[in-house]
């Protein structure tokens, strides 16, 4: 059965993808990324002394700030600061850098749909720009649902108001892909098959919610791979930018 | 708060006097003359009305947006214009969001008034219905990165951004003709504004010598001087406005030399924003000759395209062939096994558009996804879609083939067909796609 997506992919095909860091000057580390259409820049103000009055300061803690292309910062916003937030926690090693505080600053340059995925694969390059220590890095898929339970992958905007449903998920990634010899000796990181976020807009069955965890599952490691590979020329030329 | 304030940079004296010394013999830190300007880029977004400005290392951004409101009682026969600025945090450590702090109103207030009191842009075309209906135009100015002069380069980005900004169209209709009905964009084109003339703002630096000023200053040079001025004028001569909110006191001599120089550099970067917006437009005019030759295809595509298909899966780069997937289930690589099916597929699906993201390397370094679809719409929409979502079988067959790609990106060879697939795939594809792509080609004059 042949489904037809308005620009012509196929379900399970992302739109073009496009990274590049360090794109800002004055910020400790930035990076842009862009899916189809979707753009948005990350920029990260290293580790600042202090923590706001609510967080822990035993704990290095993460300060985001979404800025959106038009308008007044309203819940939506607010919401995604929220889950990038502790998505970002969850990745960031925060025993090392006790009460401080990193700001994560997102602009979004052109939104059309798989906003919040964008956004997180954006900060994640922009954590290694800014030379940041990480767990681990976190790559981040939109699973949408169509009403006949066909599973499409990275809809663009027309394709997200249509649909049934559709998930954010955000998978670890995995680095069995860039050393192939680490990979037969250890079993891989405990934490190597979760799922460090999920959301959901819509109603959907389970069947279709375990259908988009193992799709988005299987090309989480697709865009590992190119998270990874763009990661990796800058790095021997890297210079510290702080202060 | 503490935190804050450790965190904003601080110049040192040592710092401070080196530019000063520098400048007493006419150079400046990063090598130009007091008079040049640094180096402006400027590009545009895939809206509309939305630009980005990069001024040496300042990075600004600005996005028009319009809306039908209701006019000012004062004025009802004319649409309204607002600039909104935004100092992004991630531009500057000691940026903070919320509130606009006075630098950012500042700014915000010289772009307005540059626009605003000289009549910049046309507001009595804006009107539709007097005393009703109006055009609102919103201009948001995005600081992204502070590297010093801030309000020239917000200045041409908004300025970028108006010229290309597109209105719907709107017509009046219904008994009493007060019923007003937009058109959206796919029906009817949306129409430009109309600006008369480019306002250019110019900013000047002053230093407690005298005789040291400088144009375009970077934020080191901001930090040490004692005053400013920013005088906007546009190419014809006019002074649109002059800004110089205190500061060290300067000799009204210099403040002549300094309009005269103001109106030296209006032309020439009046002269780079119309060149960008040109480019600008003439892409623009291209995409939409595309869209519209995309449902010419259809009817010719038919059934010569299957014939070519056949020679496409076998002379073709294999690579293309293997990494494409059937959505039922398997992933079969062989490129006889599902053959017609996939010949139909993709027949039927890639004949349904050109021009839109129709494969992408992840190999290469920083791709560019508009020079990316540009260049891949112009080869036809035959070329192969890389897969995504590789099922567990295929998947100890897709990595020797990638690695093959990532030792050899400049090969010649099948590796690289991936990234040089205009040249190859044209060969293997040319009876199918000569059609199509003299469709294109003889529209957009490619």
């Amino acid at each position: 059965m042949e489904i037809e997506r308005p620009d012509g992919r196929s379900p399970n095909q992302l739109r073009p993808l496009a990274c590049s860091r360090s794109v800002l000057h004055r910020a400790h580390g930035s990076a842009t990324w862009a899916q189809g259409d979707t753009k948005v820049v990350a920029a990260i103000y290293g580790p600042k002394s202090g923590t706001r009055k609510n967080e822990n300061p035993e704990k290095a803690s993460i300060e985001v700030v979404w800025k959106p292309k038009i308008g007044q910062i309203g819940k939506a916003e607010r919401e995604y600061e929220m889950i990038l937030k502790r998505t970002l926690e969850s990745i960031c090693i925060r025993s090392i850098y006790p009460n401080t505080t990193t700001s994560v600053i997102v602009q979004v340059i052109h939104d059309d749909g798989a906003l919040l995925p964008c956004a997180i694969n954006a900060a994640c390059a922009a954590f290694v720009d800014a030379g940041i220590p990480l767990r681990h890095l976190a790559v981040a898929i939109c699973c949408s649902v169509a009403d006949d339970g066909y599973i499409f992958l990275d809809p663009n905007k027309q394709e997200e108001e249509k649909m049934k449903a559709f998930s954010y998920l955000v998978f670890p990634n995995l680095n069995v892909s860039v050393l192939p010899e680490r990979s037969s000796q250890e079993g891989g990181e405990p934490t190597a098959h979760g799922i460090i976020t999920s959301v959901t807009h819509g109603a959907m069955s389970v069947d279709d919610y375990l259908h988009c965890l193992e799709r988005g599952r299987a090309v989480s490691a697709r865009l590992s791979e190119f998270l990874r590979k763009n990661l990796e020329p800058k790095s021997s030329s890297e210079s510290s930018r702080a202060g | 708060m503490e935190q804050r304030l450790a965190n904003s940079w601080r110049q040192t004296v040592n710092e401070k006097n080196f530019i000063v010394n520098a400048l007493l013999s006419e150079l400046r830190v990063d090598g130009r003359r007091p008079f040049d300007y640094r180096k402006l880029t400027i590009k545009f977004g895939k809206d509309d009305g939305s630009s980005e400005v990069q001024l040496g290392h300042t990075h600004v951004m600005a996005i028009v947006s319009g809306q039908l409101l209701q006019p000012y009682k004062e004025r009802p026969n004319e649409g309204t214009l607002a600039v909104f600025t935004e100092f992004s945090p991630m531009a500057d450590p000691s940026f903070e969001p919320g509130r606009p702090t006075e630098s950012a109103v500042e700014l915000g207030r010289v772009v307005d008034r540059g626009l605003r009191e000289s009549r910049a842009v046309d507001t009595e075309s804006l009107c539709v219905l007097s005393g009703k209906l109006v055009w609102a135009i919103r201009i948001d100015i995005h600081i992204l990165d502070n590297g010093g002069n801030l309000v020239d380069a917000a200045n041409i980005a908004a300025l970028a951004a108006l010229l290309t900004f597109r209105r719907p169209e709107c017509s009046l209709g219904g008994e009493d003709g007060q019923q007003v009905v937009v058109h959206p964009p796919e029906m009817r084109d949306p129409i430009p504004l109309i600006i008369h003339h480019l306002p250019i703002a110019v900013t000047f630096g002053f230093f407690s010598n005298e005789n040291i000023m400088v144009i375009d200053p970077t934020h080191h040079e901001e930090a040490v001087m004692t005053g400013r001025m920013t005088a906007t004028v546009n190419a014809n001569g006019d002074v649109c406005s002059i800004h110089k909110p205190g500061g060290e006191g300067v000799n009204h001599r210099v403040l002549m030399h300094c309009l005269k120089l103001a109106h030296v550099k209006a032309g020439d970067i009046t002269a780079k924003i119309k060149d960008a917006v040109e480019i600008y437009n003439t892409q623009r005019a291209l995409r939409k000759i595309k869209r519209h030759s995309s449902s010419v295809a259809l009817d010719v595509g038919g059934t010569p395209a299957k014939s070519g298909e056949k020679q496409n899966q076998v002379d073709g780069s294999q690579l293309p062939q293997s990494k494409f997937k059937d959505e039922a289930s398997s992933m079969e690589c062989d490129a006889t096994s599902s053959g017609q099916e996939q010949n139909n597929k993709r027949d039927g699906v890639s004949q349904k558009f050109i021009g839109g993201p129709s494969s992408w390397d992840p190999y290469s370094e920083c791709v560019n996804p508009d020079l990316l679809k540009a260049s891949l719409a112009s080869h036809g929409p035959a070329t192969q879609r890389t897969q995504k979502g590789s099922r567990s079988e295929t998947k100890a067959e897709e990595p020797p083939q990638e690695m093959k790609i990532d030792s050899s990106p400049t090969d010649a060879g099948l590796a690289a067909a991936q990234n040089n697939e205009g040249k190859t795939l044209k060969d293997a594809v040319k009876p199918k796609n000569k059609r199509k792509k003299k469709k294109v080609s003889s529209n957009s004059g490619n």
